[in-house]
């Protein structure tokens, strides 16, 4: 009986993560995203090209200096770049991309159907959330293993921390995306999913600066309050910055607090989801 | 229909009083004193959708429940599958607590206003509720041509569900409700905005589930629909049960009409003290309507022992529309 109902579970799961890959492909965000992965990918493997005899790096068939370049640190740079753009950008269009993805399930005469069937309210919402995820996890994965792929092949120097990543803008993405989850329960508003998510990312941003920030600030109070939401937002610059440690440098750097932090975050927000949308009448 | 009424008949049934067709090994729904009130989020004002209202639904029935635009019907039906939690009560589906996951295995359910997914197929959203319904990709394979066909959308499996019409749509609805063979099925306004083709076509579909011991429940507001189809109805209006039972036994017991001639005046005063209504015929015939089998019989012998001829005597039938009309009357009035 357990293993029946276990087998049944994994096939509801499976069936959930493969409706939110058709709804995703129906959408033209998602393909956008994409888009601009591949044009990424194309502008390395294109438009620059690099002369390992000579050192020297021509954009769109320009030369861009005239002195040797260092091969290595030209593809340090490229890496910090891309990681970066993925890290920001990247994340930002994914939750422009999957805000939809929430209040489309909750419309009436879909989520009726939905809660009709034998399964239970936590799955199907746990179920778009990780469809979600493993949606944006492709095309992160899509697009910094090709560009590795492709500078590799280019260059010879095969850096693997670069796909770090890949890790660990998906992991900002997920936090962030239970913040999508979260507004899309109580709001059922794609727009407004999409308004708190970006706030947090600016807000943890500033936060992040609280070295600098706490020594102007004047009052105790205003201090504590600062330490304090420091901790309870994600922390989105302290990873950007750990990352960047690691790919410029390749300097370990202090991911275990900006990662567990903001993962109690994340399951805090996502829990709070579930625990409305358990409650809520359709 | 309430749970001593049911008692009641299966008693019968020992006695031999009713027919077989009474016979509930189980009921396929339950409803004990179910209530949902609605609050508003910031005025705190109350609106109760549905008061204290019990229900059992036997199994292998076809079940009608009526009801005017907000009577609560829409809402009853949501917290019999879980869509809306109820504020008190309790409500359970073959026995099994319907706010379970697993209660909800045996029922196929048709939703009013239904959304199915646009960016789906057919076929692609018949193999998705298949799956959430829990067939294995083999059964749903068997199940969906067969399906397809039963509804008459063979060919139209592979074509994106926003090329469907109205009517097509809520035939495919019916094959997903059908799709993992369900022992009950619940449908919210089946026929709403279909057109009289496509209400026929539906209605055929239905007919063929007679037999299979499949419980039916329909949700309407068409008083025809449910009367040409369904053995058994329940009225809400104001969020509470106003009349249930047999709609054989609803339709008829609306009195009798006795024709009778060479009346004498004494004769004709004393059968229209009696009647509810009377009116005369040519030929000197007088017509009455006596509401009881008992006040019929009482009128007849005030005829034959007045020397009068009784013409004819037959049982007054009235619509499902009079009876939901009275019983929504009677319950404002109330």
């Amino acid at each position: 009986m357990t293993n029946t109902v276990g087998v049944s579970n994994g096939r509801v799961l499976v069936a959930l993560i493969a409706d939110t890959f058709q709804e995703a492909r129906a959408r033209w965000l998602f393909w956008g995203l994409f888009a601009l992965s591949t044009l990424l990918i194309l502008l390395f493997l294109f438009v620059l090209k690099i002369d390992l005899v000579e050192g020297a790096v021509s954009l769109f068939g320009v030369e861009s200096t005239t002195r040797m370049v260092d091969i290595h640190r030209f593809v340090i740079t490229s890496y910090s770049w891309v990681s970066v753009v993925l890290y920001i950008w990247g994340t930002f269009l994914a939750i422009f991309a999957s805000s939809g993805l929430i209040p489309s399930v909750l419309e009436p005469g879909r989520i009726a159907l939905l809660l009709s069937k034998p399964v239970t309210r936590p799955m199907l919402l746990m179920g778009r959330y990780i469809g979600n995820v493993l949606i944006v996890g492709a095309n992160h994965a899509y697009l910094i293993c090709t560009i590795w792929l492709v500078i590799g092949v280019k260059t010879g120097i095969w850096e693997g921390r670069f796909l770090l990543s890949i890790a660990a803008s998906l992991f900002i993405f997920s936090v962030l995306l239970c913040v999508v989850v979260f507004v899309g329960v109580v709001s059922e508003s794609a727009a407004l999913s999409v308004m708190v998510s970006v706030a947090i990312m600016l807000i943890s941003t500033i936060l992040g600066q609280r070295q600098l920030v706490v020594r102007l600030l004047s009052s105790e109070w205003s201090r504590q309050l600062w330490q304090a939401l420091y901790w309870v937002v994600p922390k989105v610059y302290d990873l950007a910055a750990a990352l960047r440690q690691l790919i410029v440098y390749d300097r370990e750097a202090d991911w275990f607090t900006p990662v567990w932090t903001s993962a109690i975050f994340g399951v805090a927000v996502l829990s709070a989801a579930l625990y409305i949308f358990k409650r809520r009448d359709f | 229909m309430q749970r001593e009424d049911i008692a009641l008949m299966k008693e019968q049934n020992v006695r031999g009083d009713v027919s077989l067709e009474y016979m509930a090994t189980e009921y396929a729904l339950e409803a004990e004193s179910l209530c949902k009130v609605y609050r508003s989020r910031w005025r705190g004002r109350e609106i109760a959708a549905v008061s204290n209202l019990t229900l059992c639904v036997p199994e292998g029935v076809k079940f009608g429940l009526l009801g005017p635009n907000g009577a609560g019907k829409t809402t009853f039906v949501k917290m019999l599958l879980s869509a809306v939690i109820p504020t008190s009560g309790a409500a359970k589906i073959f026995g099994r607590d319907a706010s379970l996951a697993e209660a909800r295995r045996p029922v196929g359910y048709l939703p009013e206003n239904h959304r199915f997914p646009t960016y789906l197929s057919g076929a692609g959203m018949l193999d998705f509720y298949g799956a959430l319904s829990g067939l294995g990709r083999s059964e749903r394979n068997a199940r969906i041509p067969e399906l397809l066909k039963l509804v008459g959308l063979e060919g139209w499996g592979d074509v994106r569900i926003k090329k469907y019409s109205k009517g097509m749509l809520q035939r495919l609805g019916l094959a997903q409700a059908l799709i993992h063979r369900p022992r009950l099925l619940i449908l919210d306004e089946p026929t709403d905005g279909v057109d009289p083709v496509g209400r026929r076509e539906i209605r055929d579909i239905l007919n063929g589930l007679t037999g299979t011991g499949v419980t039916v429940f329909i949700n309407s507001h068409l008083l025809a629909e449910v009367e040409s189809f369904c053995d058994y109805v329940a009225i809400l209006h104001h969020g509470t049960l106003a009349l249930q039972g047999r709609i054989s036994a609803l339709v008829m017991g609306s009195g009798y009409a006795i024709t009778a001639s060479g009346l004498t005046d004494a004769v004709s005063v004393a059968l229209q003290e009696r009647a509810l209504a009377a009116q005369r015929n040519g030929g000197g015939s007088l017509e009455i309507r006596v509401p009881t089998l008992e006040a019929a019989n009482d009128a007849i012998d005030v005829i034959r022992g007045g020397g009068g001829l009784i013409e004819s005597v037959r049982s007054e039938s009235s619509s499902l529309e009079d009876v939901f009309i009275k019983a929504t009357r009677q319950e404002r009035a109330a």
